[in-house]
This record gives C-alpha cells, sequence and structure tokens, in this order.
C-alpha cells in the first residue's frame, strides 16, 4: 500500500512554486515569424548560422505573412519577433500599425523570386494556356461569347474554353484564400488582366460602391472545379499524380522537388526555370521579403550576422544554397544593390511602399 | 505516531488554508470555462461590428478575401454536419456493436483483452489519424468510386468522415459499455426466464434501458466530432460548399478556425476575426449538446442509482 | 398456434417463430462480433502500415572515405573529401568537420578513412525509394557498393539531432524533449490542480449551488473542442500575462486544462470508491477531517488518481490543434533547456515534416510516429497494469 503521508501539502507547495515562477528574461536568440513560403529558406540559413557559428539556432515560426506582420508590429519588447518574412510586400495598413506601437526604424530585404508553377501529371498530354484562358478557367464570372456581359462560369471542359485545347475536365488544386501564392496568383492572373477589361471595369463605372469587387475582378469560382488545398502542397502533388486531368498552382520548388511526378505547364510559351523567373519571362513570380526590427540589433546582436549570412553570396547567390532549395536569385545587380541597402539598415519609408 | 497533542494545535488554522486552497482549485476550471469564453467573445463581437450577424448564421455565401468579402457560414456548417453525420454513421453501429459485445457476449478474460485495445484507437494521436486520411484513406476511395466511374474529391468528406468515425468508436464504446453493464441483471434474469433469446433480451431490455446513457455517449462523440480539428485539417477541404454529396470536398468550421488564424491574412481583418466567430459558435453548439447529454445521464442514473458512472 | 406440423406437433410449447427468432438472436450477436473484429482489425492494419513505412528510417546510409583533417579542409570543409565524392556525401556532416576537430583535436593534420553520412538523395535510392541521383554519381555509388564501402548504420542521428532542413540530419530529440517539458508543466499544474478539485468536491463540498456548478462546469470543459484552448492560450497566457510565445511553459499551461477534467473525473471515481468505513474509523479516532482525507483517503485512492492521471498525460502528449494557435510549430533544431524557450512537441514535429517537400522526410514521420504511438501505448499500458494492480475490491 502506497503511503504518501504529505501527498496534500506537496500538491499545495509544487502549486505555488509553478505560479511563482516569473517569465521575463534576457535573449541571445533571434526570433523569426512570418510566411510559410520563406519558412523554408529562412530556417536553412537559421540552422546555418546554429551550425557555423557560436550563436543558437534562430527560432523560425510559420505564422503567415500576416501573422507575422501582427506579431512584428507590436512593438519593440523583446518578447516581440526581430524579423518577420514576407511572401509580400507590407502593407502600408501594416506600417501604419507598426509606426503606431513605436516600431518604426525596420528595413527591408528583397531575397529572391518564387515563381509560382501551374503543373499537371507528368504523363498528361503537355498543356500549353495563355494567361487569358487560365483567368476564364478560374474565374467566378466570364464575359459571354460576344464579350458584352458578364455570366457565371459555364467552362467544365479546357476545349469549351478554347477549341484548340485538349477536351479534358477543367479540375485545379489551387492555395486557399489565406495563402500568399492565392494572392500572387489573384495578382498576376486575374487582377492584371480583368482592370483592364472592359466588361468587368465597366461594371465598376455604373456604381462604384456596389460594384467594387469589379475594378479588379479577382474572384475564384468555388463550383468545385477550383479545389482549394490547403499550404501542404506536398497532399496537391499527390493528387495529381493519381488523377491525371487535374492541374495544381503551387511554388516552383514544390515543382523542382517532385518532377518525377509533375510537370508544368506552358505559360504564355513559358515554362518556369530559374532563368525565365528571375528575367520575369515566366508570367507568374513573386519576390520574397524579409524585415528586420533595427531596434533589436543592440540587445539581440546575433541579428547582424544572421542577415549577414542571408544577404551573402552563398545563400542568396546564383549558386547559393537557397537556389537549391528553389529560391530563384535576384539578377546581379538588383542583388547587389539590395544587399548594400540591407546592410546599411536603410529605414523603410512609407513612401517605399506607396510607390511601386 | 506522531504526538497529536502538538498538532493538534494548529489544527484550525491549518485546516482553513487547506480548505481554502481546495475551493482555489475547484474554481480555477471555473476560470477556465469563462477563460475560453472570453478570449473568443471579444475578437467575435469585433467581427459582428463589421459584419452582420444575421448574415453570418444564415447566408450562404462565404468569399473571404476579395473587397466585397462575404462572411455566410451556412455552407460551412453544412459541411461540418456532413463531416460529423458521416463520422456518426461510421462510430455509433460500430461503438454500439462493440459495447455490446463487450458487455454482455464476451467473457470476462476476452473483456479485459479486448477493452484496451479498443482504448488505443482512442489514444492514438489525431495528427496520425489525419495523414491516414489524407494519404491511405482518400486517395483509396477516390479509385474505388473512378472504377464505378463516379467522381470523387481527393478531399472528399467521406474520407475525413470515416477516419473521425474510426476516432470515435471508442468514446462510444467506452461509455455505452459502462452504462449497459449498469442495467441491473435482474432484468436480463427475468426476461431470460420468460422465455425471450439473449438478443431480443439485449435489444428490447437492455438497450432500452441504457438508452438515456447510449444517447449521451453518442452526444459525447458527436461533440468530439465537431470539435476534432486535425484530421480534417489534413484530409479535408477548404472550400465553403453547400453540398449534399459526400464525394465532393467540404470544409469545416474548425479547419476555417486554423486557415484563417494561421493565413496570410492582414490581421484585424474581417477574415482574421472570422475565426473568432466561428469560434463561438463551435463553443456554443458544444455547451448545448453537453448540457443535453449531461440530464439525460443523470437520468439514467437516478433510474437505477448506480454512482460509477 | 394453430399451425401444428410434424413431430413437433406433439409438443404443446413449440412457438413456429421461434426458429425465426433464434436467428434474429444469432443475426445480432454477429454484428456485435463483426463490430469489435472490425474495430481491432482496423488497429492491426493501422499499426502495421505505419511500421512498414517507419522502419527504413531507423537505419541511414554511410560511405567508407577519406577525410583529410587540416587547417584549411576546416576553413573550407568542402575541399576535406574528395572532389568526386562531394555531390553524394551529405552537407550537415562536412559542416560539422570543425566541430569534430575540436572535439578531437589530434585529428589536425592527419589523414582518416572514416564513415561518412551519404546525403538523402543517395539514401532514398539505397533504401529503393524515388531518389534524384546523377547518373555520374549514381555510378560511383554503385562502384563503391561493390567494394562494400557503404553500409547502412543505426540512425543516430534520428536520436541525438533536432530538426533539420537536412533531412540526413534531422532528428526528434528537440521534439522529445519539447514534450517532456511540456508535459511536465501540464502534470505539475493539472494533478495537483485536479486531485485537489475532486478532494473538494467528493470529501469537502455541501451539495448547495456552488458546487453544482461547478460539477456541471467540469463536465463542459471536458466537451470544449481542443481548439478553443488554444485561443485561450493565445488570448489569456501570451497576450495577458505575456508569457514568452511557443514555450513549453504556455503550451503546458495551455494542455494542463484541457487534461484538468479528465484528471478530476478519474480522481472523483478513485475516491468515491474508498468505502467510508474507513472514513468512519478515522473519525472515530478523533482525527480531523483533513487528516482522515490526507492520511487515509488520498493513499487508498491513490492508485486509481494515477491512472486517471496517466490517461490525461498521454491524451495531451498526442494533441497538437491548440498548440498550432499559440505557435508551437516552428523551427526548432536545438533542444530548449527551459520551459520559457521556444519548443516543439512531437506531434507538431510530425506535422511539420509531412509539409516538407523532400521524400527523405515521408519515412522520418513514420518513425516518429511509430515512436509517439509506443510512448503512448507504453502510458496505457502503465495505467491498466496500476488498475490492475493496486485494484482493492471492498
Amino acid at each position: 500500500m502506497i503511503t504518501h503521508k504529505s501527498i496534500l501539502p506537496f500538491m499545495v507547495g509544487s502549486l505555488f512554486a509553478i505560479s511563482a515562477a516569473t517569465t521575463a528574461q534576457a535573449r541571445e536568440q533571434i526570433k523569426i515569424v512570418g510566411s510559410s513560403t520563406v519558412y523554408p529558406f529562412s530556417s536553412s540559413v537559421a540552422e546555418e548560422l546554429g551550425a557555423t557559428t557560436n550563436n543558437p539556432t534562430p527560432i523560425v515560426e510559420s505564422t503567415g505573412s500576416g501573422g507575422g506582420m501582427k506579431l512584428f508590429c507590436k512593438g519593440n519588447g523583446l518578447n516581440t519577433p526581430d524579423i518577420t518574412n514576407a511572401s509580400r510586400r507590407m502593407k502600408v495598413k501594416e506600417f501604419e500599425m507598426c509606426a503606431k506601437n513605436g516600431v518604426t526604424d525596420i528595413t527591408e530585404a528583397v531575397i529572391g523570386f518564387d515563381g509560382i508553377a501551374i503543373a499537371q501529371n507528368k504523363n498528361s498530354a503537355p498543356l500549353l494556356l495563355t494567361k487569358k484562358q487560365l483567368l476564364l478557367a478560374v474565374a467566378e464570372e466570364v464575359p459571354t461569347a460576344d464579350g458584352k456581359s458578364l455570366i457565371r462560369n459555364p467552362y467544365k471542359k479546357w476545349n469549351e474554353i478554347d477549341a484548340s485545347l485538349p477536351d479534358r475536365e477543367i479540375i485545379i488544386y489551387g492555395p486557399p484564400t489565406s495563402s500568399g501564392t492565392r494572392d500572387a496568383f489573384e495578382d498576376m492572373i486575374m487582377k492584371a488582366q480583368t482592370k483592364k477589361m472592359d466588361v468587368y471595369t465597366s461594371l465598376y463605372q455604373t456604381d462604384k460602391v456596389k460594384n467594387k469587387g469589379y475594378k479588379k475582378y479577382h474572384k475564384i469560382r468555388q463550383d468545385g472545379v477550383y479545389v482549394p488545398s490547403g499550404e501542404n502542397d506536398n497532399l496537391i502533388v499527390q493528387k495529381l499524380d493519381k488523377n491525371p486531368a487535374a492541374i495544381g498552382i503551387f511554388g516552383y520548388s514544390f515543382l523542382m522537388e517532385n518532377d518525377d511526378k509533375v510537370s508544368a505547364a506552358r505559360i504564355e510559351g513559358m515554362v518556369p526555370t530559374p532563368t525565365t523567373i528571375s528575367t520575369g519571362t515566366y508570367p507568374i513570380s513573386r519576390s520574397l521579403f524579409f524585415y528586420v526590427k533595427n531596434s533589436h540589433r543592440a540587445s539581440v546582436p546575433a541579428i547582424d550576422q544572421y542577415v549577414k549570412l542571408f544577404m551573402g553570396e552563398n545563400m542568396i547567390g546564383n549558386d547559393g544554397l537557397l537556389a537549391e532549395l528553389g529560391l530563384i536569385s535576384l539578377p546581379d545587380a538588383q542583388r547587389t544593390a539590395i544587399r548594400a541597402s540591407v546592410m546599411q539598415h536603410k529605414k523603410l519609408t512609407l513612401d517605399d511602399l506607396t510607390n511601386k | 505516531m506522531k504526538p497529536f497533542a502538538l498538532k493538534n494545535r494548529h489544527h484550525g488554522l491549518k485546516e482553513q488554508i487547506i480548505h481554502f486552497c481546495l475551493i482555489s482549485a475547484a474554481t480555477v476550471s471555473i476560470l477556465t470555462t469563462f477563460g475560453v469564453l472570453f478570449s473568443i467573445l471579444f475578437e467575435a463581437i469585433e467581427f459582428f461590428q463589421m459584419r452582420s450577424f444575421w448574415y453570418f448564421i444564415t447566408g450562404t455565401e462565404w468569399s473571404p478575401g476579395v473587397d466585397d468579402s462575404k462572411f455566410g457560414a451556412v455552407p460551412i456548417f453544412a459541411g461540418t454536419f456532413m463531416i460529423t453525420l458521416i463520422a456518426m454513421a461510421v462510430a455509433v453501429p460500430i461503438g454500439l456493436g462493440s459495447a455490446i459485445f463487450l458487455s454482455e457476449y464476451a467473457s470476462d478474460f476476452l473483456r479485459d483483452k479486448l477493452k484496451p485495445l479498443l482504448e488505443i484507437l482512442a489514444g492514438i494521436p489525431t495528427v496520425v489519424y489525419g495523414f491516414f486520411a489524407a494519404i491511405t484513406v482518400a486517395p483509396a476511395i477516390v479509385n474505388f468510386f473512378d472504377s464505378l466511374g463516379i467522381h470523387a474529391s481527393f478531399n472528399s468528406a467521406l474520407a475525413s468522415g470515416i477516419v473521425m468515425g474510426i476516432m470515435i468508436i471508442p468514446v462510444i464504446s467506452s461509455l455505452s459499455d459502462d452504462v449497459i453493464r449498469a442495467v441491473p441483471d435482474s432484468q436480463r434474469k427475468a426476461s431470460l426466464a420468460l422465455g425471450m433469446t439473449q438478443g431480443e433480451t439485449i435489444s428490447s431490455i437492455v438497450l432500452p434501458s441504457a438508452l438515456p446513457g447510449i444517447i449521451s455517449a453518442i452526444i459525447l462523440g458527436l461533440s468530439k466530432a465537431l470539435g476534432e480539428t486535425m484530421i480534417v485539417v489534413m484530409a479535408a477541404g477548404l472550400r465553403p460548399n453547400l453540398s449534399w454529396n459526400p464525394l465532393e470536398d467540404m470544409t469545416t468550421v474548425t479547419v476555417r478556425i486554423v486557415d484563417a488564424l494561421v493565413g496570410d491574412n492582414e490581421f484585424n481583418s474581417p477574415d482574421t476575426l472570422s475565426a473568432f466567430a466561428l469560434g463561438l459558435v463551435l463553443f456554443v453548439v458544444t455547451l448545448i449538446l453537453n448540457i443535453i447529454s449531461i440530464s439525460l445521464i443523470r437520468k439514467f442514473k437516478e433510474k437505477y442509482k448506480v454512482n460509477t458512472l | 398456434m394453430s399451425n401444428y406440423s410434424g413431430s413437433q406437433a406433439s409438443n404443446p410449447f413449440y412457438d413456429p417463430s421461434l426458429n425465426k427468432r433464434h436467428f434474429k438472436a444469432k443475426a445480432f450477436k454477429s454484428f456485435s462480433i463483426a463490430a469489435i473484429i472490425f474495430s481491432i482489425s482496423f488497429l492491426i492494419f493501422f499499426l502495421g502500415d505505419m511500421v512498414y513505412k517507419g522502419l527504413p528510417a531507423f537505419q541511414q546510409s554511410y560511405i567508407q572515405i577519406e577525410v583529410t583533417y587540416t587547417e584549411k579542409t576546416i576553413a573550407f570543409t568542402r575541399k576535406a573529401i574528395d572532389r568526386k565524392y562531394r555531390k553524394v556525401v551529405s552537407r550537415a556532416w562536412l559542416r560539422d568537420i570543425p566541430k569534430r576537430v575540436k572535439a578531437n583535436p589530434e585529428l589536425l593534420g592527419t589523414t582518416q578513412m572514416t564513415w561518412v553520412l551519404l546525403n538523402h538523395q543517395v539514401d532514398q535510392y539505397l533504401k529503393g525509394h524515388y531518389y534524384k541521383v546523377k547518373a555520374k554519381d549514381l555510378k560511383l555509388i554503385q562502384a563503391m557498393q561493390e567494394q562494400g564501402k557503404i553500409e547502412l548504420h543505426f540512425n543516430k542521428i534520428f536520436f541525438t539531432h533536432g530538426d533539420s532542413k537536412i533531412p540526413e540530419n534531422s532528428g526528434f530529440k528537440s521534439a522529445v524533449v519539447g514534450s517532456i517539458l511540456t508535459l511536465l508543466v501540464t502534470m505539475v499544474v493539472a494533478f495537483p490542480l485536479g486531485v485537489m478539485t475532486a478532494v473538494y468536491l467528493e470529501e469537502f463540498a455541501e451539495d448547495n449551488r456552488w458546487t453544482q456548478l461547478v460539477e456541471v462546469n467540469i463536465n463542459n470543459l471536458a466537451a470544449i473542442p481542443s481548439i478553443l484552448f488554444g485561443l485561450l492560450g493565445l488570448a489569456v497566457f501570451i497576450a495577458l500575462f505575456g508569457m514568452p510565445r511557443s514555450s513549453p511553459l504556455v503550451g503546458g499551461l495551455t494542455l494542463a486544462l484541457m487534461t484538468l477534467p479528465i484528471i478530476i473525473v478519474s480522481a472523483r471515481a478513485a475516491l468515491r470508491s474508498v468505502p467510508d468505513s474507513i472514513r468512519q474509523a478515522g473519525y472515530g479516532l478523533g482525527l480531523t477531517k483533513v487528516q482522515v482525507v490526507q492520511d487515509h483517503v488520498l493513499p487508498l485512492a491513490f492508485p486509481g488518481i494515477m491512472t486517471g492521471s496517466i490517461i490525461g498525460l498521454s491524451q495531451a502528449m498526442g494533441e497538437t490543434a491548440p498548440l498550432i494557435i499559440i505557435g508551437m510549430i516552428a523551427f526548432i533544431p536545438d533542444a530548449p533547456s527551459s520551459i520559457f524557450e521556444s519548443a516543439t512537441v512531437m506531434p507538431a514535429q510530425l506535422f511539420t515534416w509531412a509539409g516538407m517537400p523532400e521524400r527523405a522526410y515521408v519515412e522520418r514521420t513514420a518513425a516518429g510516429i511509430m515512436l509517439l504511438i509506443s510512448v503512448l501505448i507504453s502510458l496505457n499500458t502503465l495505467a491498466i497494469y496500476l488498475r490492475k494492480r493496486f485494484e482493492v475490491k471492498w
């Protein structure tokens, strides 16, 4: 028989012990949050820093670009992150929120491009698409045959959009609304075209309040043809492997890693390769960023080393480590210029964000 | 033996302190419930200040992330309902069947061996179930229906529903087993003495007696299914889809919560805050289900004067 | 009973519907047997599947080649090995050369025949999975294989390293340590709180409104979906109390609140099973209530309380959803050394690995699942053993 005469007092004691534990403490480890797209690059650099210097390995958390900005802009306290990654530029609203909380000294770093691949099962017949055809496949409302008015998207097969396309069911696995990849896809494929198409914009002109959504129309159909599939792109690849008709929208690195199972469709005649993406001839790519909170540089000295390592040629260069992971390097001149501005801790201003 | 005279001197004070500590401990559980409620409530209110509550409850279009975003949660509720329904269709017959076998047919030896095995099923982390659903079950379902010439989605409600059902089996079987065993043996003996078969005894005497408890077990399973997150995050879709077809992809309340909170949305936007509105709905629904379940179990207890449930 | 026929006509008790009724009874029984067989066979299939997928991860391939340790190769670790091996050897292994020399200074200036870790692509090739290795390197590997210079060794790295972006260098250790720290916090908070609440409700509380409120509330707590506890952790522990995000402290506290009802319910059942005669005897000897509970009732109920707590612990160990919300899904290569540092836990690590593009993570995920499930099964077995060993029939 167990005889714990002192169980009760012991328990009371331990309870108070835990509640007395304090939470504040100094920090030498860098804290990084932000986009899930930048996460693999950022954590690779973090690992290199931990393995090759005496600094502890920085903590990298994948919170999404918006979640990262929220944590980053909370203030200058040491329990806020030092760096946030983003798969899009900081928004003006976010900059203002940062400023309101006293986070005014921020440096912006562009690390390279992320190509968005339109991919399909490797064994399917090659698919040659234009941006317009892609728009017609995914938009909720599309122009009628005469191009005068909008109707709910009726296309179920590619050859209904254009006779030159194969007689194949349209089924697209793509990122969900919350994803930066989706934002980029909407920006580059949808908004870029619909803002120039009268059939959409004329609706906006007639009623600027009610039809606000038609200024730069980017609503994706919800009838099951476009299937939002989460951030776990591995599952998309598996789905493409099983379904020869389907196409998938995801980051270039996933395409590279899985080229035994999937291959890229040609967009405007181009397939995504490091060269076509960095020169901008491949039409769907976006820049990746990270933002440094300069007020933390004094108290967390490892930040400077991390930034230096990240911006170094060994990482973001053409043959750098991150290129192996799917990051597309910036053109040489731009890379040098950005490296210089980051090393000087150039302060980000509102003008930088508004003049694109 | 300690000299008790010495101990007695401090009795009053010590007893009072201990009593106070015990009450404080009990208070923590109350604080927790209110903590959960309030951590959802404020942001949910903020959301409803931006968007209509009525449309949220009755609207059928959920399209966040666009300029004229709409937050009608009916398709999300429908998806949750569908997946839960499939899960219950799997879990109730199998869980109840297992419970009947364990409590009525199995020898003590067999019961001792089988019950822990079933409990392992309850102990498997939901992340692991999620993988199983996404990587094994979902493709199997697609292949099976393809061979019948029917199109099925890789994020089908069926895949996550079935796996969720398997997860819930032990929840239902374990509690039902306890309840069925708590039905007095005199009832069984009376029925058998009247010449009823064992099957008839169970189905028309034992089960009806245990019914309140069984329903309560089912409700418990139901609220587990409604609140389950990892399986649906990994295996179910993200598309708000109002449909009766379980082979289509659907989304659930929990999926949308996770998606809104870890996505790339701007903060304090209705897109992010919608997570809290959905959380509030989830909280209220599970609370109501639980209250029903508790009152049923209490009825059962009072009827048979059992004290072990 | 009008239909008398055959030999049964002589039996006045013969009921013609009897066969049908017996058949129905049999069908009912076979249904319940089928149900239990389904559950058990699913479990076996499931565990078998995980073992099949995860076993390869416990071995890792190595190549025996010459490594030169000089000042120069410490500065440029790639130069430590022959150029032709550079594409097949793990970058992580080369990166650690300076550390190795620091640990063994006598290595400096020597050339050693060493077993060097191969990279994950070659490893996947050797294990018969999908691989991406250039034809030239593949030839080299095949040649080395014929000379017996490539071997599969036990994968120590999996147990001694944390997460890594280099698949062959990644391990489960930081997640295991994170889980231990988190669960430590969970148990230190939930166990005393749970037992004290149970003691209060069973032994001290009068049956008034307050007590009823607490009771109903505990039931509700058990039914609240786990993800909502994540929202609580985010709003209260991180935002309000300012505790460090992603830390085992916050994770542990959040899980503690989730585990609380499980412990309370089982502790109450254990206390209730202690017969009243024990208490009466205590009072009869002039003991106070606290003394009776502390010295007699609690020790007798202890095995039952432990059983419930272990089950609560194993539930907390497998929980992921609330931890996503409080930021415990992060890249954590170094095992945390205190409950204030950022950490991840085992199921969260599995979730992370599953999202990785490299194939080599698949077997690691399955191996991690094997490890996690075996811990959970051992805990459950321990709980059952305790229940059996100390169960007292009064």
